[in-house]
């Protein structure tokens, strides 16, 4: 009531939004590689499988850009095509646990009770393991295989959009706008769905964008303990893992898809951490 | 010479590169042991004209006008330090909400002794002493055994005692009080109130008491002063307000209250809503919801006397000799 | 009878102590009845704790009940299965006290109205547009406003929306708590006046929620006063404000600010704040801030029986008025 003269929103003349800059270069740097992934076919200039002896170990030239592998494989095709395995691992498995997360999670918040705490405690118990170790025992119970690796990763990813998802429609069930969805007679689908999952969206995507870097880490850190996709498919981790045998006499093997993969998390990163500062009205202030 | 004197103030809020007055030409005075009540609703300025006073402005807004002037002298100019030892000593607060007002990892004790020792160099001992005495008249049961209890172990009318012996620890002349009791249920509203009109009269100390409730205003001032959109549109003393509001604002206001006491068939409503600050008119500020609106009202009305009553003025074109109606066919 | 409350009980866990919590039980509302008429407006007034928004909340189950009954129009609501509670919805709605937390922040307000409309089938298409409009042009909003989103509207304004949500299913009863709390002076009085012309022309009941007794007394036809989770008095709004029985309504009608300067403010008799409602005080749940309290009050607790016209509940009420008078 007693309430200061109005002050309108943006009060303090132009206003700064301090993710702009970062998301601009994120953006800018994951078109690329996601570019280079897609047209992987036609940029690649040799069959990533393609073995032969008599160019093994080439030292960067123009024929092949980065030098070839201990089998005569083009490191630079395998590096694309390696992208698209990825890739595609990290964005199917995240999808899948933002998706469960999300689902289940807005569930729990909302119904509360018995269903909320099997779910948290199941979650719980994923949760206690590191992450690593979480994914190794994933893939060992579910064998090799890139459906399972992204399954395996989903799991490892799920709690954080569990949790973010509960505490957010905890937090919503509370609000007297939900209450009045419910004297209005709105179905309990209808309220999570319509009312309480848009809220709930902006900090699901940008906590995806961070798991999407965290993912393609997961990936790597598998397939270089030899649990990643079976060879012969390349896959960044699987690439440093290979290269690895030969690091001190041919240190490019390894290097080169590690760059990669560091491109990859840069980019994910300055995204993600721009949508949060973005939207949190605290780091606008 | 008047404890309080706000003399002609105009504070100023500047947004997007514009200013716009919060506060325009605002002027009353408040004597020893009186109490103002200053009254209207959100977005009135009157929580603009206490940050003015205190000099606890936003960053955004500066007095460009008028003085504050207590006890004789101008303090609208002071510097940051000084203010707050004006503040301490000299000019105590009370805020709607208690718990804003107390550190919650300090007892209510040390919250109470620390001005004491700060603006009046007590020792540890006898600032204990002092703070216990004060809680003591604030009636907080067993003072002495609750001296190291924290503000969470309070209820809200109890926080709320401790922070009026807060803001009296060093005898101030001036006490502040901004909506005390918005925040609390009815019967213990009752309770501070009384303790707040037993403090100044023992202490003549002079009250500004901002509030939006004018059966708050009618039992416990003085004089009123009736702000809104940042001009004050009336001041009076509180029976001449209640019997003869002058200004439109204030009839309309007093006319739409429910009332407890009595049946009213219908409750008087004021059309629209109070303008935000970025789109205040530059005439009267009333103009849009005045059912006796005129031309003239375009300009800055005057204050003028009502009824040749000293005490009674009032900021409108109606009350202006040759002004009235007939200006309204031109 | 539209609504009938009958011996309403409900209880909330609460956890506390550190560092093992205990849970205890907490009777926010303890054995209330009441009823409300077709187009009558039934006032309930207390202070903050003292259970009047948990009965509103029990009435449209938000809340649930231990015991006890609550039927709306022959249906008792409490033991309704989901799917008829929701058929039955429309007709009971709700306005809240802060208009601007009970609308979805990310829907534009013609959207919220035709959600409503469309979940409950009660027109479609180009009917249903015309229903918005009209409903927003019946709370004093204009057309456009269905188009923008809450954040857009003053305090005033959404508390209009709100009520034009509840208006497009054409309800026989709204709960309103502290419907008007939250607004200002002048505010508050359009508000309240368009609610009494809703009730008026479209005969709508209300159960009216405050702690302001001005307000109620301008809107309600009767009362029920609440102490601790209980109905301690009740009747008809005008006799029970002028001549309050009960020691509590005596106490909260002294101390309810009158606008008047020339009204002499009575002396205060009661010390002390409401309890909590964790470990009421045995017998009359007032009595140890009674002026009047004697043995009887602190052993056993008073039934709300009818006497000087109203309902009242209290050992001594006849006597504590015949002393008043004297």
């Amino acid at each position: 009531m007693s309430a200061a003269a109005p002050v309108p929103a943006g009060a303090a003349g132009r206003t700064y939004r301090p993710g702009r800059t970062a998301i601009l270069i994120g953006a800018t740097i994951m078109a690329a590689v996601l570019a280079a992934a897609v047209l992987a076919p036609v940029l690649a200039p040799h069959d990533p499988y393609a073995q032969s002896i008599a160019t093994r170990f080439r030292p960067p030239s123009a024929e092949h850009w980065l030098g070839t592998d201990g089998f005569g494989r083009d490191t630079f095709s395998r590096i694309l095509y390696g992208l698209r395995v990825t890739l595609l691992t990290a964005f199917a498995s995240t999808s899948l646990a933002l998706v469960a997360g999300t689902a289940l999670g807005i569930m729990s918040g909302y119904y509360g009770g018995t269903l909320d705490r099997w779910i948290s405690a199941a979650n719980d118990l994923l949760m206690s393991f590191p992450q690593m170790v979480a994914g190794i025992i994933m893939v060992a119970l579910l064998g090799p295989g890139v459906t399972n690796l992204i399954l395996a990763i989903a799991i490892t990813a799920f709690p954080a959009f569990y949790r973010m998802a509960r505490s957010a429609a905890l937090a919503l069930r509370g609000r007297d706008y939900i209450d009045a969805c419910r004297v209005l007679g709105y179905s309990d689908g209808r309220i999570m769905l319509r009312h309480i999952l848009p809220e709930t969206m902006d900090d699901m995507i940008v906590v995806g964008t961070l798991w999407l870097a965290t993912a393609v880490r997961t990936e790597s850190s598998l397939a270089f303990i030899g649990l990643g996709a079976p060879p012969p498919a390349a896959t960044l981790g699987g690439l440093v893992r290979e290269g690895f045998d030969n690091l001190l006499e041919y240190p490019g093997l390894a290097i080169w898809p590690s760059l990669m993969i560091l491109l990859i998390m840069i980019g994910l990163n300055l995204i993600g951490d721009g949508l949060r500062d973005s939207n949190d009205p605290r780091a606008s202030a | 010479m008047s404890v309080l004197h706000i003399d002609d103030l105009r504070t100023s809020l500047t947004l997007n590169g514009r200013q716009h007055h919060a506060v325009r030409e605002v002027n009353f005075r408040i004597e020893e042991g009186e109490t103002v009540a200053v009254v209207g609703e959100s977005g009135c300025g009157k929580s603009m004209l206490a940050m003015s006073i205190m000099g606890l402005l936003p960053s955004i807004a500066v007095v460009t006008d008028g003085h504050v002037v207590l006890e004789g002298k101008p303090i609208e100019r002071e510097s940051e330090r000084q203010m707050e030892a004006i503040r301490g000593a000299r000019i105590g607060m009370i805020f709607q909400e208690p718990m804003t007002a107390l550190n919650p990892v300090l007892t209510v004790g040390e919250q109470i002794a620390e001005p004491l020792r700060d603006h009046l160099g007590l020792s540890r001992s006898e600032a204990r002493r002092r703070a216990i005495a004060l809680m003591e008249r604030v009636r907080i049961p067993s003072a002495a055994s609750r001296y190291d209890s924290y503000p969470h172990e309070f209820s809200g009318g109890m926080r709320q005692r401790v922070v009026i012996a807060l803001a009296i620890a060093c005898g101030p002349r001036l006490l502040i009080a901004d909506e005390p009791t918005t925040a609390l249920d009815v019967t213990v509203q009752r309770q501070i109130l009384d303790l707040l009109d037993m403090l100044q009269d023992d202490g003549r100390m002079a009250m500004m008491l901002i509030t939006h409730n004018l059966g708050i205003v009618a039992a416990h001032a003085d004089r009123v002063v009736v702000m809104y959109g940042g001009d004050m549109v009336e001041s009076a003393p509180v029976r001449a307000l209640f019997r003869n509001p002058a200004h439109p604002y204030s009839r309309a206001l007093l006319a739409s209250l429910p009332r407890v006491d009595r049946d009213l068939s219908e409750l008087a409503s004021i059309p629209g809503r109070v303008p935000p600050l970025t789109r205040l008119p530059d005439g009267c500020r009333f103009i849009d919801r005045c059912p006796h609106a005129m031309k003239i009202c375009q300009a800055l009305p005057p204050r003028v006397p009502v009824a040749d009553d000293a005490e009674h003025e009032v900021r409108c074109w109606l009350h202006v000799e040759g002004s009235g109606r007939d200006a309204s066919a031109g | 009878m539209l609504l009938q409350v009958e011996g309403l009980r409900v209880t909330y866990p609460v956890s506390r102590g550190w560092p093992v919590p205990r849970t205890s039980y907490l009777r926010a509302v303890d054995d209330v009845s009441l009823n409300v008429g077709a187009g009558e407006a039934l006032g309930i007034v207390g202070e903050s704790g003292c259970g009047k928004s948990t009965v509103a909340r029990a009435i449209l189950r938000l809340a649930r009940a231990d015991e006890g009954r609550v039927v709306f129009d022959g249906v008792d609501v409490t033991r309704l299965p989901l799917r008829a509670l929701r058929k039955l919805r429309p007709r009971m709605q709700m306005i809240f006290q802060d208009p601007a937390a009970s609308l979805s922040p990310r829907m534009r307000i013609g959207d919220a109205l035709a959600e409503a409309i469309a979940v409950h089938g009660i027109t479609h298409g180009g009917d249903a547009r015309r229903l918005i409009k009209e409903t927003l042009s019946d709370v004093g909003l204009p057309p456009e406003a269905a188009a923008r989103y809450p954040h857009e509207f003053s305090g005033g304004q959404k508390q209009r929306i709100g009520i034009a949500r509840a208006l497009v299913l054409s309800p026989s009863l709204i709960i309103a708590d502290e419907p008007v709390s939250a607004l200002d002076v002048s505010v508050q009085a359009q508000i309240l006046n368009l609610l009494a012309r809703l009730q008026k022309e479209r005969g709508i009941a209300f159960v009216f929620i405050s702690h302001d007794l001005g307000v109620v007394r301008h809107f309600c036809d009767r009362t029920a006063v609440m102490y601790l989770g209980q109905v301690i008095e009740q009747g008809d709004t005008r006799p029970l404000f002028d001549r309050p029985a009960h020691p509590y309504t005596r106490l909260l009608r002294t101390v309810s600010p009158v606008p008047d300067p020339d009204i002499p403010v009575p002396p205060l008799a009661v010390e002390g704040e409401p309890p909590s409602p964790l470990d009421p005080p045995p017998g009359c749940r007032f009595h140890p801030r009674c002026p009047y309290a004697a043995e009887r009050c602190r052993a056993e607790i008073p039934a709300l029986r009818p006497t000087m016209g109203h309902l009242v509940a209290c050992h001594f009420a006849e006597a504590i008025a015949a002393q008043e008078d004297a």
